[in-house]
């Protein structure tokens, strides 16, 4: 080895942040899934079949970098990896946290990190994305040139009203709609304002649950779609239009 | 929470230590017997008044409505009066809230909260606006929340920034208390960017601890916390809406002058 290379060895803390060179399961389980789901994405590709649409592919892959950066910039997933992945902290008790003085922090401060404030510009995006997994619903309901309904698009449409939830119940989104404003009563049309910020409130109070129904659905999807190309009899016909 | 049957007696265990007299600390162990409906308040005084009066320990209202009981109870922290030893199981480990310095035994200083509480900016009403201030209950509701706020300061003992961190950070109880009033309807100041830049908003990594012990039940992070780093991000990070502000500019300023001449 040379002497360089040991120079480096020494300070592979200043190239890797700390907390992922801590012992830490939930660190390495879910490395695991994102190289399976590599896998799966780019060597074993299930783009369409019958119809539907993978959700993944819905309109491209090249999608998924921008609804990655939306999940990755949500206020409901920044709490689960900062507590799991990196343990700041990894629970509320003090006995449990696997927190000290000793692991440095910078929070959301550090030039990374402060890309979470755009977290809006990706809502931006996912809104504009939305309507294609409607039209995957369309698609797969005229696929054979009638109107059929069969069991795999019902579970299209019910994945695409799931992200529809899950997009909608977004933080930055409340903010923008009327978290912003401090009086409603003193703008133009703010009782209807103050009626959709409530609802809208509303569901924002369940958006760390949708964000993981919704993600988890998308992968079912995907699954039921992987079963129906490998032959699985698992679809059936619901409905036949005339 | 469900409940665990327990022994007619439990183990308390309670943090001694004074650090006016000797350097080390230490877990004193008694056995209490168990009352119907008994809370960790019951349990400790117990203890206080039958097998040793020594133990420092502040408490007042016994209803949830002071703060002054604050404690971490099996690391956790929470109110004393307010959790049942029914909850807990037989052995309860009680010690006080270590964010902050102690005094003996139980009780902690937490007036440096006091001292952080300084640095917000005070309630500046509106120019415009005759007296007296009519509000409506749509517009004060947001505020209203945040006046729950017992002061209780266990948001604070149990956020990592606070406790192990940094110091730059003044804590989800003052960002609360910034809000109640930049949510305010007739307030005109806004402190988002003010507790961004020395208030270290930014630190908080929005794991939600404090959410989750406050016992007045506010969303500290989903109606506090984040409403006030969305509104830092309007004002900091938003190129587009820095820009439409920039804009914006000279009118609000003639409004702000109209105000003053109604006035």
């Amino acid at each position: 080895m040379s002497k360089r290379m040991k120079k480096m060895d020494m300070n592979i803390n200043k190239y890797v942040p700390g907390e992922f060179l801590e012992y830490n399961p939930r660190l390495y389980a879910f490395m695991a899934l994102i190289a399976i789901a590599m896998l799966a994405f780019f060597v074993f590709p299930v783009k369409e079949f019958m119809g539907y649409i993978d959700p993944f592919y819905s309109p491209t892959i090249l999608i998924l970098p921008l609804v990655g950066l939306y999940r990755l910039t949500c206020y409901a997933y920044r709490k689960d990896y900062n507590r799991h992945i990196f343990r700041h902290p990894a629970a509320c008790p003090v006995a449990d946290r696997m927190d000290s003085k000793a692991r440095p922090y910078t929070g959301e401060t550090s030039a990374i990190f402060k890309a979470e404030n755009l977290h809006r510009y990706f809502l931006y995006a996912a809104i504009i994305i939305l309507p294609f997994f409607f039209y995957d619903v369309y698609v797969s309901l005229t696929y054979s040139g009638a109107f059929v309904l069969r069991l795999g698009s019902v579970i299209l449409l019910i994945n695409a009203v799931l992200l529809t939830l899950y997009v909608f119940s977004c933080h930055s989104l409340r903010s923008l709609i009327g978290g912003r404003n401090d009086c409603f009563s003193c703008m133009k049309a703010g009782a209807l304002r103050k009626k959709v910020y409530d609802k809208q409130s509303w569901i924002n109070a369940h958006h760390e649950e949708l964000a993981w129904i919704s993600l988890l659905f998308i992968i079912f999807v995907d699954l039921f779609l992987r079963g129906l190309a490998a032959g699985m009899p698992i679809d059936f016909t619901l409905m036949v239009m005339p | 929470m469900k409940s665990i049957t327990i022994d007619k007696t439990v183990k308390l265990r309670v943090f001694r230590k004074d650090p006016k007299k000797a350097a080390g600390e230490r877990y004193d162990e008694f056995d209490v017997p168990v009352e119907e409906g008994m809370s960790v308040l019951d349990a400790v005084n117990y203890a206080v008044e039958n097998l040793d009066s020594t133990i420092a320990v502040r408490w007042n209202c016994k209803a949830a409505r002071c703060g002054s009981c604050a404690a971490e109870i099996n690391s956790l922290p929470r109110l004393m009066c307010k959790t049942r030893i029914s909850d807990l199981g037989n052995v309860i480990t009680v010690g006080p809230m270590r964010a902050f310095p102690l005094v003996r035994d139980l009780v902690a200083d937490v007036s440096s909260n006091f001292k952080i509480d300084r640095n917000i900016p005070e309630f500046r009403p509106r120019a415009a606006g005759k007296e007296p201030w009519i509000m409506y209950d749509a517009d004060v509701s947001r505020s209203h929340e945040f006046r729950l706020c017992i002061e209780c300061f266990l948001c604070q003992d149990v956020c990592h920034v606070v406790r192990d961190h940094n110091a730059k950070y003044f804590g989800p109880r003052h960002i609360v208390k910034a809000a109640s009033l930049d949510m305010h309807p007739l307030d005109s100041a806004d402190r988002s960017v003010m507790l961004t830049k020395q208030g270290g908003l930014g630190l908080c990594n929005v794991t939600k601890c404090c959410q989750e012990v406050c016992p007045e039940h506010i969303s500290i992070t989903d109606n506090a916390i984040i409403p006030e780093k969305e509104r830092a991000a309007d004002k900091m990070y938003d190129p587009v809406l820095m820009l439409l502000d920039r804009l914006k500019k000279p009118n609000v300023e003639k409004d702000e002058k109209d105000g003053h001449e109604h006035q």
